[in-house]
């Protein structure tokens, strides 16, 4: 029962114990997606925002391994600087919730019967109402913005809404494995024993309760850029001239009967992409199972 | 607890008031999340409305009769008002929002339901095989099958299936939804399929876990070791107290379908209330984004709260615990 931290992460990067295929392919397929995006300037041409308006919807050649769009942007070059960006924006906005949402839980389990009890009242209204229906209105309404430090146009909001949504169910997760392991004997004996209560929070329950949070983390990132492929789609999310994965999918509908990989690749990498990210939480889940 | 027929926690009145306070509660924040939209939208209402041409008095003319001038505490306690009286505004064009919701609110509902069907007829199955051959060859695929689906953008899933299946086969229409009931029906069929691919991920993990604790209770044990099999076994014993899990799962994504549904209207070119919500919100007619936003909003609590009552009729022992 007795897991630490040093397990948790430790759980991350072994590959000799359960659901190690699991992770292993996750592994590989994410590696090879930020390999590809690291390596952008040199395995692309580079510049994702050429047009060449005499060779618009040119089937896949050597020049162009997926072929041009309506603009004559090679497609490939596009892909690449789409998946560093949906990228970038997943873990940012995985990490924002899951900072804010983890605080909350912790200072939920901690807090007397009556708050604890309204934070998660609170929460679970928050869950059952449509909120993506009330961001994708207000992604609409504000508009994109322009750039803000480092932060593309369109990026800002997106990640603000995010953590907005997205800190509940780290809250509830967290709150809850906070509970189960409070009440455990060994809390009790360090507790007896006239350990500090802030050594016994960050030494023995935190390492323990962060293990299902890390799972869901792994799932989120795929999450979060799914969302944003979507909002994009429906013209809330990053402006359509910016390389993105939903974006590309959506500029490339009206061609769909003659030139289907335009549609077909951006949606598969984010499948992929999802896929990878989903089978290392779910082995580093079938690890953390008693 | 729970035992005595009289304890005051059961007590039908008392269960519904409490009930009724929480929906009053979900819905007092919706309106409050639904008036902050239009306060933090960019721009003054009355000029997004007269257009940029408009002289500065008339825009000041309107906004004193749009109470824009009054303070905030003031607009919000005239918008609850108004809104108690079912008076939704009028849209940037002039035409009264009912008016607009009411066009347009039909073809929104048979997707809900067509969505609904299609995607239990889709994941019942799947959860049912993948949890009665549990660790086999078969419930892997099925898991991973559903893990990959989790991630594929519904409307990416929509335009291959007008792709590959409605352009080649002509067996359906790729956009719009038809007006005769047979035609109505078989223009449903492309979104509402797309749909239930995007739904079945959330549907078939959760509802496989359900099953396999049903199959392996205790009162199934019992009637298989009377003899009970087959059919009699599945549908009395099995699917009767499967029925529950079902419906409270899928009265918890409630909120989750309706934001694929404002994704299917815009990728099938439905004009419904989700395509209308976005293109709205995008042209910043903010009356129009508060009245849909707060339909959504209230289907999806009265949906939650349905599919509670529902759990707690159909199982007694929901509502003790």
């Amino acid at each position: 029962m007795m897991q630490t931290m040093r397990s948790n992460l430790h759980a991350l990067f072994t590959l000799r114990e359960r659901g190690s295929g699991k992770i292993a392919v996750g592994y590989a397929i994410i590696g090879l997606f930020v390999f590809t995006a690291m390596a952008a300037p040199w395995i692309t041409t580079g510049e994702p925002a050429r047009q060449d308006l005499l060779n618009r919807l040119a089937f896949p050649s050597f020049a162009h391994p997926l072929g041009t769009d309506q603009l004559g942007r090679d497609v490939w070059t596009r892909l690449v600087y789409a998946i560093q960006l949906d990228f970038r924006i997943g873990i940012l906005g995985m990490l924002l919730p899951a900072i804010l949402g983890s605080l909350i839980g912790v200072a939920s389990a901690l807090s007397p019967h009556w708050l604890d009890a309204a934070i998660s009242r609170l929460a679970d209204i928050i869950i059952s109402l449509p909120l993506f229906v009330f961001f994708l209105a207000l992604a609409g309404l504000l508009g994109p913005g322009s750039d803000w430090g480092p932060f593309g146009p369109g990026e800002l909001p997106i990640l603000l809404g995010f953590t907005l949504l997205g800190w509940v169910v780290y809250a509830r997760l967290l709150r809850t494995e906070m509970h189960r392991i409070l009440a455990m004997e060994y809390i009790r004996a360090a507790i007896t024993g006239g350990l500090p209560l802030h050594r016994v929070i960050i030494g023995h329950v935190m390492p323990n309760a962060v293990g299902q949070t890390l799972v869901y983390m792994c799932v989120d990132i795929g999450l979060a850029i799914l969302s944003l492929a979507t909002l994009s789609f429906l013209g809330a999310g990053v402006p359509l001239d910016r390389p993105e994965l939903g974006g590309m999918i959506s500029a490339s509908r009206t061609v769909i009967s003659s030139n289907w990989w335009l549609v077909a690749a951006p949606g598969a990498v984010l499948a992929l992409m999802g896929t990878g990210l989903a089978l290392i939480g779910d082995g580093l889940d079938d690890r953390l199972k008693p | 607890m729970g035992f005595k027929a009289g304890n005051r926690s059961d007590h039908l009145a008392w269960r519904l008031g409490g009930w009724l306070a929480q929906l009053a509660f979900s819905i007092l924040i919706l309106v409050l999340i639904v008036f902050v939209l239009t306060q933090v939208a960019p721009g003054d209402a009355a000029r997004l409305r007269l257009g940029p041409r408009a002289s500065q008095e008339e825009v000041d003319v309107l906004r004193k009769q749009l109470g824009l001038d009054q303070n905030i505490l003031v607009q919000f306690g005239s918008y609850v008002g108004r809104l108690a009286r079912a008076d939704l505004g009028t849209s940037i064009n002039g035409e009264p929002v009912s008016e607009v919701i009411r066009q347009r609110i039909d073809k929104t509902w048979w997707l809900l339901v067509g969505t609904s069907v299609f995607s239990l007829a889709l994941s019942f199955p799947l959860a049912w095989l993948s949890a009665y051959y549990r660790d086999r060859a078969i419930d892997h695929v099925i898991r991973f099958a559903v893990l990959v689906a989790l991630f594929m953008p519904v409307f990416w899933i929509g335009f291959l299936l007008i792709r590959f299946l409605a352009l080649p086969t002509g067996w359906f229409p790729v956009a719009g939804l038809g007006s005769s009931p047979m035609e109505l029906l078989r223009s449903l069929v492309l979104p509402c399929l797309t749909g239930a691919i995007a739904m079945a991920p959330i549907l078939v993990r959760s509802l496989r876990s359900s099953l396999i604790e049903v199959i392996s209770a205790d009162y199934v044990t019992v009637a298989r070791s009377l003899g009970i099999r087959g059919s009699a076994l599945l549908f009395r014993h099995i699917l009767r107290n499967a029925l529950g899990p079902t419906i409270a799962l899928f009265s918890l994504n409630v909120g989750y379908l309706f934001f694929g549904i404002v994704i299917l209207e815009t990728t099938f070119a439905i004009h419904g209330l989700g395509s209308q919500l976005v293109t709205a919100s995008i042209k910043k007619d903010v009356n129009v984004v508060q009245a849909i936003t707060i339909i959504f909003a209230a289907g999806v609590v009265l949906a939650n709260s349905c599919g509670d009552l529902v759990v707690r009729w159909l199982d007694p022992r929901q509502g003790s615990r």
